[in-house]
């Protein structure tokens, strides 16, 4: 934001930094280790009377010299010079807060120049004690600038109390700073024994190969046993976050870490051959192989070391797009390119998306990404769509905060993800082709108050259930409705029947052949675990059946029944048909209809990428699962695509843990709903319901608008119940505290409808819903301590549920209401009446059953008292909203 | 028009004035050290392509390379203390040519090596490897001008938005060419002076020993005639207010320059009548003198733009404490190791 950019777009300056990087390391441990080889080796020659060990250290010198002083310390120049063009803002930083630092290092560093060059032109020309006594000094110099760079690289990944303070000496001496100085000089020792095979294989005489390839086994292994403890000491004093970020939730680390695993078991067991007596030709090659290996070696831990310190480029006080966490506030306020300097374009309109976009990447991306070569961003966002990537953008820094937060207002966001998904993906968003629901017939069964003896209602218990829709990759909600049903015989005081009668449903005739439309009954064994018939639910329910008496309701459950019909037209809202019979004589007693709502419309499209699977209109793709198996697999470490691939698709809930299917999930994972609701809050947030919309198939706009009762018409959405995204998610993860996953899922989430997070109650999903009392306080519609909002006032349980509850008769609360979600006076796209066909075909108006003094539905005389609740009689009745 | 793109600076730990003597300082001995080495490789390629080569003078052009990256390091460091705002913003500028200068040094550096160590055996690779060397330098010599010129010229800086990826040289300066030929000229004279005072602790035959420094005073001699002109042309491109502030606008300035080149006429003097340890002296001064010209040069660019004084200093002093004292540690240190060079007997006992 301060600097201009180095744009380099397929190379990228992260690559650069790394190969110069890695070169200069190795030699510069080398610059280190080296030194007390040769002063050593020269004692022993001297000591032991050797002269061809003398010599070979003479020899050594002089490739040691080339190596180190004209290698190693231009290259370490380099290294400056690249991160100065890289990231010009963080160099900087570091030059002015260690100026002196650098300074020391360099007289260490000139030290270390005098003594090599007198050391090698003296070689022989001096009396020993002078001339070993200048390899100590050579030494010594060379550790000492080891010392002053360690405290500064270990200032870049644990900065201490510097934060605080500011303190040089606090940034010099921090936290790795012990751990970091003994793990480099193992590696300087090790790394002296190895290239002392380099000059040691090529010496004429075998036996003085064998004398010098036994001692450089000894520099190559004495010093590994403190380098496996130090290492884990220097993975203790990183912070919990980098520690994170290394090993558990970033697979990014994965190449590397597995990179320093097999160079290391390839260095120490190559290097055996040390001790093996071999030809000189294979000497050779094994001493450059285990030279190859070091710098191998040396790019896992320089790699680990910069994924330890992700997302900053220096720990906690400036991240890796050269933007402080200071600044962060003002920039997310302002906006990012009225405060970059280096763009010649200031703002973001409507006009200029994407030229502002490239700008916006270009400035704040670069840092890390090429456009399409190394960590390239055209290989990383291909599964998302321009929305997807405004969600990316959204959660960058969150979840995983291997990435640091984007820095910008909500349109420069826009601008960036229309950037990548236009320009450089060549991808446009399809015109939106409005959908408009065909508007269905409907047959309302007969009622006549005067003759009919009985009452039947019935009701979905969910208002809306969703399918997942493509089993082949996985499935977390399968084709599974539920009805109810409840019968009273009429009269003075009407009577709940719960036994002698047999309640049976069935499905419109297009909806007769679900297994037709639906890959459940494919994969329905791998998944689930059971070998369905075709058209047989989970609970042995097919479309047509006969419901169990449940204490005073009839139920049947998990309907397999899915909204395609035969004739290929989408319709969430089949509706069912249920008589009440006779159990002995077969008489039919009532005949009523519900609509058992399912839809297939799930939003993961809009940002997985992948369109709809089925006719263009609903269902899930399957580049949609793909890619959402990918992500999953990318966070989490699983491999559900390749288990998909090979046959073998999971239920989500056989990991994650769902009352609503009774699956118990595993110990250490969240449920599922707190998984996916306190993942994707993440990348969601500052939405209202639009954020519902997003995934539900709530958006009033589309294809289901499950969102469809009383309350939608009357300006009550989905948060004035459930809370924001923020808030729904927070619930749910405080009730999931005691597992890893759940303080980083909330660590990055803001309460919208609470103070604070503390003040947000626990809440096990499917089991403690918003109370209906909350706002409808003495059953009444405004009555006082009504705020406009349910969220944070849980029922206690599952009993309490609106969908389970009855009142003093054991009447359900849904049965004269109506469904979750669609409580009557519903307004359904597919055909206004849809779901209020009970209210139209008993009282002939679409309010809640008995409403405007219509008691005369059940009870066969006048009432004038609260048969059911408070409030129910005496009170000015409510408009009909649907007529 | 892009001054508002001026990157905002860090903040100091100590006076702004410590930085600036400790950049003249060390850029002086750096660029005693550059002269030495760039010049002398040049006048070594002039005598290998006349057939003059003497091995004394150019044997040590391995070590020159050695000490004049090194010094070439505080210098930059302070040089990045008091201006890397500026800096890095042009070095991003020329990112590509600025970064080659990091490989291009490493074989330059090996090539000094080659040239002397296979003098004898290969000697075709011998002066290829000093032949390639010097363009080397050349060549970093001509970045550094490049980037120290635009560093001061944010009025330039709009040549980014063309060509962000670091191609940009910045050709269209009118003062480059005359300040790269003012510098080599510069580089040619110390090194002239350079090679005189090797000849002079040489232990070689008297007459050639007077004869060669008689020879390269009067390099330094000449060279410095015609610095009068060349330097004249450079200091004459740079804008007006620059050049004026060294016509009275400035009395330091302007006492700088004069000082500059009455210590060019007695370089004359000195050089022309065969006088090494007065030319010597003489010379280093005028290389001291020009360093502050330069930094006055530098304020007189940016003097609307940027003054070091407006760094914010936070005023930690220990780390500068500590610096001073390693820094004479390791002046005792090299004192002790040039020390053993003499004491220690010749052979190994």
């Amino acid at each position: 934001m301060n600097y201009p950019v180095w744009y380099l777009p397929q190379l990228g300056g992260g690559l650069l930094i790394a190969i110069i990087a890695v070169l200069h390391v190795v030699i510069a441990h080398l610059a280190v280790g080296g030194g007390l080889f040769l002063v050593l080796t020269e004692r022993r020659a001297v000591l032991t009377k050797n002269s061809a060990l003398l010599e070979y250290v003479r020899k050594h010198t002089w490739f040691f010299l080339l190596l180190t002083m004209v290698f190693g310390g231009v290259s370490g120049v380099g290294i400056w010079f690249i991160i100065a063009l890289v990231n010009p803002a963080a160099t900087s930083s570091l030059i002015h807060i260690f100026v002196f630092g650098w300074a020391i290092e360099w007289v260490f560093f000139i030290g270390e120049i005098v003594a090599l060059l007198i050391y090698h032109y003296r070689f022989g020309k001096m009396d020993h004690k002078s001339h070993m006594a200048l390899g100590w000094l050579y030494f010594i110099f060379a550790w000492l600038s080891l010392f002053t760079i360690n405290g500064i690289l270990g200032f870049m990944l644990t900065p201490g109390k510097w934060i605080e303070t500011g303190n040089f000496w606090h940034g010099f001496l921090n936290p790795s700073f012990l751990p970091s100085l003994i793990f480099r000089t193992c590696i300087a020792l090790i790394f002296a024994g190895v290239f002392g095979l380099v000059t040691g294989a090529w010496l004429k005489e075998r036996e003085n190969r064998r004398t010098v390839f036994r001692l450089c086994a000894r520099w190559m292994y004495i010093p590994l046993l403190i380098l496996v403890f130090t290492g884990i000491y220097y993975t203790r004093v990183i912070s919990t976050e980098s520690f994170e970020n290394l090993f558990h939730y970033n697979r990014e680390s994965t190449p590397f870490i597995t990179l320093i695993i097999v160079s290391s078991i390839l260095l120490f067991g190559l290097g055996l051959f040390t001790l093996v007596k071999t030809s000189q030709t294979v000497q050779k090659i094994g001493a450059l192989m285990l030279v190859l290996i070091c710098f191998g070696w040396m790019a896992g831990f320089e790699y680990m070391r910069e994924i330890a310190r992700k997302p900053f480029v220096l720990y906690g006080h400036m991240y890796s797009t050269g933007i402080t966490p200071a600044q962060m506030e003002s920039v997310n306020s302002e906006g990012f390119l009225a405060q970059a300097k280096w763009t010649e374009v200031k703002e973001v309109t409507e006009d200029n998306m994407e030229e502002a976009g490239a700008e916006i990447f270009r400035l704040q991306c670069m840092a890390c990404h090429t456009i399409d070569g190394y960590n390239g961003v055209l290989n990383k966002s291909g599964q998302l769509t321009e929305r997807g990537l405004e969600a990316l953008l959204t959660g960058m820094g969150k979840v995983n905060s291997y990435m640091p937060p984007f820095a910008g207002t909500g349109l420069e966001k826009r601008a960036v993800a229309a950037y990548i998904f236009k320009e450089l993906q060549g991808k446009s968003i399809p015109s939106a082709v409005g959908y408009v629901a065909e508007s269905l017939p409907l047959e309302i069964p007969a009622f006549d108050p005067d003759t009919s003896l009985y009452v039947l209602l019935a009701w979905n218990d969910l208002g809306m259930h969703s399918i997942s829709d493509n089993e082949k990759y996985f499935s977390f909600l399968p084709p599974a409705n539920t009805l109810n049903a409840q019968l009273f015989k009429r009269g003075a005081l009407p009577e709940v029947v719960t036994s002698g009668i047999v309640m049976e449903y069935t499905v419109e005739e297009e909806f007769q052949h679900p297994e037709y439309h639906s890959m459940f009954w494919q994969y329905d064994e791998a998944i689930f675990g059971a070998d369905l018939p075709e058209g047989t639910g989970l609970m042995g329910k097919g479309v047509n059946g006969t419901m169990e008496p449940h204490g005073s309701v009839f139920a049947a459950h998990k309907i397999p029944v899915v909204p395609y019909m035969d004739n290929k037209t989408y319709n969430p809202y089949p509706v069912f048909t249920i008589t009440a019979k006779d159990e002995s004589t077969g008489e039919l007693l009532a005949v009523t209809k519900a609509v058992a709502p399912t839809s297939t419309e799930m939003g993961c499209r809009n940002c997985h990428e992948g369109g709809w699977a089925w006719n263009d209109v609903s269902g899930m793709a399957d580049l949609t699962a793909i890619n959402i198996l990918k992500a999953h697999d990318r966070f989490n470490g699983t491999t559900l695509l390749a288990d998909a691939e090979n046959g073998e698709p999971k239920l989500c809930q056989s990991c994650h843990a769902d009352p609503a299917v009774m699956a118990p999930g595993k110990p250490d994972v969240l449920n599922f709903s707190t998984a996916i609701h306190g993942f994707h809050a993440n990348y969601l947030e500052g939405m209202d319901q639009e954020a519902c919309n997003m995934c539900h198939p709530s958006h009033p706009d589309g294809k289901t608008n499950c969102f469809r009762g009383r309350h939608s018409q009357v300006g009550v959405g989905c948060t004035e119940c459930h809370g924001t995204l923020e808030d729904h998610a927070l619930g749910l993860l405080a009730n999931q505290s005691d597992k890893m996953a759940s303080a980083r899922l909330a660590r990055g989430l803001e309460p919208v409808f609470a103070a604070s997070k503390e003040e947000i109650k626990p809440r096990m999903p499917w089991l403690m819903e918003p109370d209906c009392r909350s706002c409808h306080t003495n059953y009444n519609i405004f009555e006082d301590g009504f705020d406009g909002t349910a969220f944070n006032r849980w029922v206690p349980g599952f009993e309490a549920l609106y969908r389970n509850r009855t009142d003093n008769h054991g009447v359900m609360c849904s049965a004269c209401h109506g469904s979750t979600h669609a409580v009557y006076g519903a307004y359904n796209n597919y055909g206004l009446q849809r779901d209020n066909q009970q209210p139209l075909q008993y009282q002939g108006l679409a309010g809640t059953i008995g409403t405007h003094g219509q008691c005369m539905v059940c009870h066969t005389v006048e009432m004038t008292s609260n048969g059911h609740h408070r409030n129910m009689v005496n009170r000015d009745p409510l408009p009909v909203l649907v007529e | 028009m892009y001054d508002s793109i001026i990157p905002t600076t860090d903040t100091i730990p100590v006076h702004w004035l410590w930085f600036q003597v400790l950049l003249i300082f060390t850029f002086f001995i750096h660029m005693i050290l550059m002269n030495f080495l760039l010049g002398g490789s040049l006048l070594t390629v002039w005598d290998l392509l006349t057939g003059k080569l003497e091995k004394r003078a150019s044997g040590s052009i391995p070590t020159l390379v050695a000490l004049t990256v090194n010094f070439g390091v505080p210098p930059l460091l302070f040089v990045q203390v008091l201006y890397g705002h500026l800096f890095y913003s042009s070095s991003v500028m020329l990112a590509v040519p600025w970064l080659l200068i990091v490989p291009i040094l490493i074989l330059a550096y090996y090539g000094a090596y080659i040239f002397v160590k296979q003098a004898d055996r290969a000697p075709l690779l011998s002066k290829g490897g000093l032949i390639f060397t010097t363009l080397s330098l050349l060549y970093i010599a001509f970045i550094f001008v490049n980037n120290n010129t635009l560093a001061i010229q944010p009025d330039r800086w709009g040549i980014y938005f063309k060509n962000p990826g670091g191609w940009n040289l910045n050709l269209g300066e009118p003062t480059l060419w005359p300040r790269y030929l003012h510098f080599l000229l510069a580089a040619l004279a110390i090194g002239a002076l350079g090679r005189a005072i090797v000849y002079r602790f040489s232990k070689m035959d008297k007459k050639e020993k007077e004869s060669q420094i008689k020879r390269n005073l009067k390099i330094f001699g000449w060279i410095t005639i015609i610095q009068f002109g060349v330097g004249s042309w450079f200091w004459l491109t740079m804008p007006d207010t620059v050049w004026k502030t060294f016509m009275g606008g400035s009395f330091f300035a302007t006492a700088m320059m004069v000082t500059g080149w009455l210590l060019a006429l007695l370089i004359l003097h000195s050089s022309f009548t065969g006088r090494l340890t007065t030319a010597m002296i003489l010379g280093g001064l005028e290389v001291l003198v020009m360093v502050i010209v330069r930094e006055l040069a530098r304020g007189a660019y940016l003097k609307e733009l940027f003054r070091p004084s407006q760094l914010e200093n936070v005023g930690e002093l220990s780390p500068l404490i500590a610096f001073l004292l390693v820094f004479v540690v390791g002046l005792l240190a090299i004192y002790y190791m040039i020390r053993l060079i003499f004491k220690s007997k010749d052979s190994p006992s």
